[in-house]
């Protein structure tokens, strides 16, 4: 077994026997939002990464999911397995849409994200302004739980599991997807699109695929979150949320698949850990992002990686 | 001998020292302190500091045969309800705290509430959120009181403030409010009683961030309304007064929320600036020695020249008086850890600070509040309301 | 209605020339830099906090505060550039990740010095003047003329001077223009000043219109940025044209439209431009 595999497999057993010796609940909870915010920060890297469009929908994906199962719970009667499905197939239906509009105009890095951050505002802006639907800037209170094998997913502990499964599955779907000759052509189109296309790639077809799949798995991420959370608001689609998630992948590093969680266990706790004066956090966090870009452009996980592969090697 | 009577003493004054310690009330604040939406967490937390730090000086408060100090927990949430959660969670879990001061902003408070039901009983959580006022008094909600007064209802001040604006012989209001949580409130608040005051009222939104209130202003004074009904933030008032006033379009202003500054700042080409202030803090300085002592506490307490006459009014809600108003509470309860008894005497006093206080049938907050009429050239003339 | 449609189109012009100077400065930063400087918004907010700050505080006469407060963020330009843009060359993510971290750092400071407490200029130049019905407001007509004139400065001295012609040069053929003896770091730093000292411009004349509160850049570089595309990225006078459609179509719509979805024109009438005309309105044209 080659240490990278060994690496990981103690690390899914000590997450999975985690709950039993971490009794605090205020550190579960954390981690259960660390989980839910590394699947929209892995599958981001599947289009940001892996295929190098930086995505400003991602939030978008996220939002939109929550009010759409949340709305066919209420208006379909369905339950919330079939909900999530739903929320989740409807912003496939608009990454199509936005994908399409954005790749067939062979809109390039910087436009691509311009025009994908103008889609996400107006998803914004409807959310705020629809309110027979979505009550506005008031949010919904969301009452339901999702139910798995018979037990209500209610309790911290319950959340943690199931999130650590669909933080896994995740890892697992997009990992597949990389080694495999789809994961190829992002890399070919991340590294020079033109020239994808003169290797006889489809690079529409490859990179509406990176686009569709990344933005169905950040809707399941934000079907389950919300109900964690029990509240929707607008929020959820902001431009400071999808900022958030590039922030995570920077942070964690863009070249491996898991690298993302890094950087999201690290934002998601690192408010909570350091107790500084309001304003002087911001700072600290607007300093880690320059110093992350300009010092460690690969990431923790990418430089830790780099560095014991140099030590390794000689 | 003298070592040992030195150990024994050194001993007797840790084990004293410890128990000391342990006799500490935590108070826990849940509000943003940065960003956009910071004003509302400011003052609470500046007010909520001074208070605890002014009991524990004189030495903390006694209830029953212990004295007890006060410890304060003020974490941000950057109005993050995620933060928010785990911060909450901290405070009631790690903390033990029993009390809590806040949300204001209703999505903070919607992210917590959940939890919050689910420990329906372990504490109480005093906040000024819209979206508390429709959850008080319902199933499962003891644990929940609002720190703000209401526009609407028997003790409202929104029915008061119309009448008056009747009394000036108002026909026609144009409301121009942001796209908010707040706004939407307040728009089904006011409509009715408008209409019951028979003033028409045309309303126009506008999404935060806007600046320039040009095209809004424009399509209001089209339907020539007697009054423009602003809301509500500080930041949009100073301009939204002032591009109305400058171009001529309006001259008369009703508010139920925000300073007197922006009517002051263009006192010359108005006519009647009429405004809703839980306190109009610039006379109060003058005429109540509780404020007069207020203010000259704050700026030696945070060493400054500068009082926030602007912000302080936000301190009617989860703010200074708020600290005392709730040990005093204990006092009368005689008990720190029994919330119930505790709200039970909460719900049952009115306490006497800067503002009366007291709490109606649902855990309310009733306050005293100004009426302030600016006229042309910057006469205020202010009104002390008490609601029923 | 006429009378309504005419006030938002002068209006709009007038908050065009705004978002366009703003604009400008993102053009020529990615014409050289080959970045897009969202932190621009941020050196606006201190340009309008610094002129606010000469004139109410220090009680400088206004005229002199506004030079004073361009000095000053061009000064802050200069260390931003040599600390941090220095880095991110041509490289559009780390500049919009590097801008963003500057923002939240320099929106923090802001709050730490002048707290959320909006600050309003006194009145510099009261009064208002009436064109064919509709009122406006002196400031306003002085801020338009002011910043056309630095706009149609700038496009001369680009066009006329050797080094305009240089930066033009660069823009089109960085190695060609390094071989040609142009010193391209110079070139570059003295962009990014340039940029910023006009965000500065635009912060400090905003100042005399609107109140001020740390957060007043992040949406106008948002617009402004908006305003820049739809020109096409790399025109001087486009960014005065962008700017001034994207006012227009702002005001105009919304007196049609309800006022909440205003943002969503912009928006809507941007990602169209994209998609058939990505070189921008006026592109070809310089």
């Amino acid at each position: 077994m080659n240490r990278q595999a060994a690496f990981f497999a103690v690390t899914a057993v000590v997450l999975l026997l985690l709950p039993l010796v971490i009794k605090s609940d205020v550190v579960m909870t954390i981690l259960v939002f660390a989980w839910l915010q590394g699947m929209l920060a892995v599958s981001f890297n599947l289009i940001f990464g892996f295929t190098g469009q930086l995505s400003m929908f991602h939030a978008a994906a996220f939002g939109i999911a929550g009010y759409a199962t949340h709305l066919s719970m209420q208006y379909l009667g369905v339950g919330y397995w079939t909900g999530t499905v739903l929320g989740a197939l409807l912003v496939s239906v608009l990454s199509v849409i936005v994908g399409t509009i954005c790749f067939r105009f062979r809109l390039k890095e910087f436009y691509f994200a311009v025009v994908t951050l103008a889609f996400s505002e107006v998803a914004r802006i409807t959310v705020v302004n629809w309110n027979s639907v979505t009550n506005g800037t008031l949010g919904i209170n969301l009452q339901e739980k999702p139910w798995l094998f018979g037990f209500k997913v209610d309790d911290t502990v319950s959340w943690y599991y199931l999130s650590l499964v669909a933080l896994a599955v995740t890892l697992l779907v997009c990992s597949r997807v990389v080694h495999s000759w789809m994961g190829r052509c992002f890399s070919a189109i991340r590294l020079n699109d033109e020239l994808g296309d003169t290797l006889g790639i489809n690079v529409f077809r490859y990179k509406l695929a990176a686009f569709v799949v990344g933005n169905f798995i950040a809707a399941v991420a934000g079907s389950l979150y919300a109900y964690y959370l029990g509240s929707l608001e607008p929020g959820f689609l902001s431009i400071d949320a999808s900022l958030g998630i590039v922030a995570m992948v920077l942070l964690g590093g863009r070249s491996s698949v898991a690298a993302p969680v890094v950087g999201a266990v690290l934002l998601v706790s690192l408010p909570h850990l350091i107790h500084f004066s309001a304003e002087v956090r911001s700072i600290v966090y607007g300093s880690i992002l320059i110093l992350t870009i300009l010092l460690m452009p690969q990431g923790i996980y990418g430089s830790i990686a780099s560095l014991l592969r140099k030590r390794h090697a000689s | 001998m003298k070592l040992k009577i030195g150990l024994v003493a050194a001993a007797l004054a840790a084990a004293v020292g410890t128990a000391q310690a342990q006799d500490v009330v935590k108070i826990g604040q849940i509000e943003a302190q940065t960003g956009t939406l910071a004003t509302y967490g400011w003052m609470g937390h500046q007010g909520a500091n001074m208070a605890i730090s002014e009991i524990n000086a004189a030495g903390g408060f006694k209830v029953g045969a212990k004295t007890y100090k006060l410890e304060l927990i003020s974490p941000d949430t950057r109005a993050n309800p995620q933060d928010a959660l785990i911060q909450l969670k901290s405070m009631l879990e790690q903390q033990k705290a029993k009390y809590v001061f806040g949300p204001f902003l209703t999505n903070v408070f919607n992210g917590i509430e959940p939890y919050a039901t689910q420990n329906n009983g372990k504490f109480l959580l005093m906040g000024g959120a819209t979206a508390i006022h429709a959850q008080l008094g319902t199933p499962n909600r003891d644990y929940l009181m609002r720190t703000w007064n209401w526009d609407a209802g028997a003790s409202g001040f929104g029915q008061l403030m119309v009448d008056y604006l009747k009394k000036q012989g108002a026909k026609k209001a144009a409301m121009i409010f942001q796209n908010d949580a707040f706004t939407k409130v307040a728009v089904d608040i006011y409509t009715p009683i408008f209409k019951q005051a028979g003033i028409e009222l045309a309303v126009e939104l506008f999404e935060p961030g806007t600046k320039d209130f040009s095209a809004p202003l424009a399509k209001l004074a089209a339907g020539k309304p007697d009054y423009l009904f602003p809301g509500y933030t500080d930041a949009v008032l100073y301009d939204i007064v002032r591009q109305a006033t400058e171009t001529g379009l309006f001259k008369n202003f009703f508010l139920v929320r925000g300073s007197m500054a922006p009517g002051l700042k263009n006192k010359d080409l108005i006519e009647n600036y009429i405004a809703y202030l839980p306190k109009y803090f610039e006379q109060a300085e003058k005429t109540e020695p509780k404020v007069k002592e207020f203010i000259a506490k704050y700026k030696a307490f945070y060493k400054t020249n500068d009082f926030p006459y602007d912000q302080a009014p936000l301190c009617s809600s989860s703010c200074y008086d708020h600290v005392y108003m709730l040990v005093e509470a204990m006092k009368k309860a005689g008990t720190v850890d029994d919330v119930a008894k505790v709200k039970a005497a909460l719900m049952s006093t009115t306490y006497n600070g800067l503002w009366n206080i007291r709490y109606d049938a649902t855990g309310e907050a009733v306050f005293d509040f100004d009426v302030l009429h600016m006229r042309k050239g910057g006469a205020i003339s202010a009104t002390r309301v008490h609601p029923k | 209605m006429g009378q309504l449609i005419l006030g938002q189109l002068l209006n709009g012009a007038i908050l065009g020339t705004l978002y366009g100077i703003i604009a400008l400065g993102v053009t020529l930063t990615f014409g050289i830099t080959g970045i897009v400087n969202f932190a621009l918004g941020v050196f606006m907010m201190l340009g309008a906090y610094a002129a606010w700050y000469f004139t109410d505080v220090a009680g400088l006469p206004y005229p002199l505060a506004v030079p004073c407060a361009v000095a000053a963020t061009a000064l802050a330009g200069l260390v931003a550039d040599q600390a941090l843009f220095r880095f991110t060359r041509n490289n559009l993510v780390n500049g919009l990740l590097v801008s963003i971290g500057m923002i939240a750092v320099m929106e923090s400071v802001a709050l730490l010095i002048f707290t959320s407490t909006p600050k309003e200029m006194h009145r510099v130049l009261p009064g208002v003047i009436e064109v064919a019905g509709f009122v406006l407001p002196k400031m306003k007509v002085a801020v338009f003329g002011l910043l056309l004139t630095v706009i149609l400065a700038t496009y001369a001295a680009l066009t006329r001077t050797w080094i305009g012609r240089a930066a033009y040069a660069y823009a089109q053929n960085p190695e060609a223009a390094a071989l040609m003896g142009v010193r391209t770091e110079r070139l570059q730093t003295g962009v990014v000043v340039y940029s910023t000292a006009l965000a500065g411009l635009g912060g400090a004349l905003y100042a005399s219109l609107y109140s001020l509160e740390p957060t007043l850049g992040s949406l106008f570089v948002l617009k402004a940025v908006e305003a820049a595309i739809l020109a096409g990225i790399g025109s001087v006078l486009g960014s005065l044209f962008g700017g001034v459609i994207l006012g227009i179509t702002e005001g105009v719509g919304s007196i049609y439209l309800p006022l909440a979805f205003r943002d969503v024109y912009g928006l809507v009438f941007l990602v169209a431009i994209l998609l058939f005309k990505p070189a921008g309105l006026f592109a070809g044209r310089k």
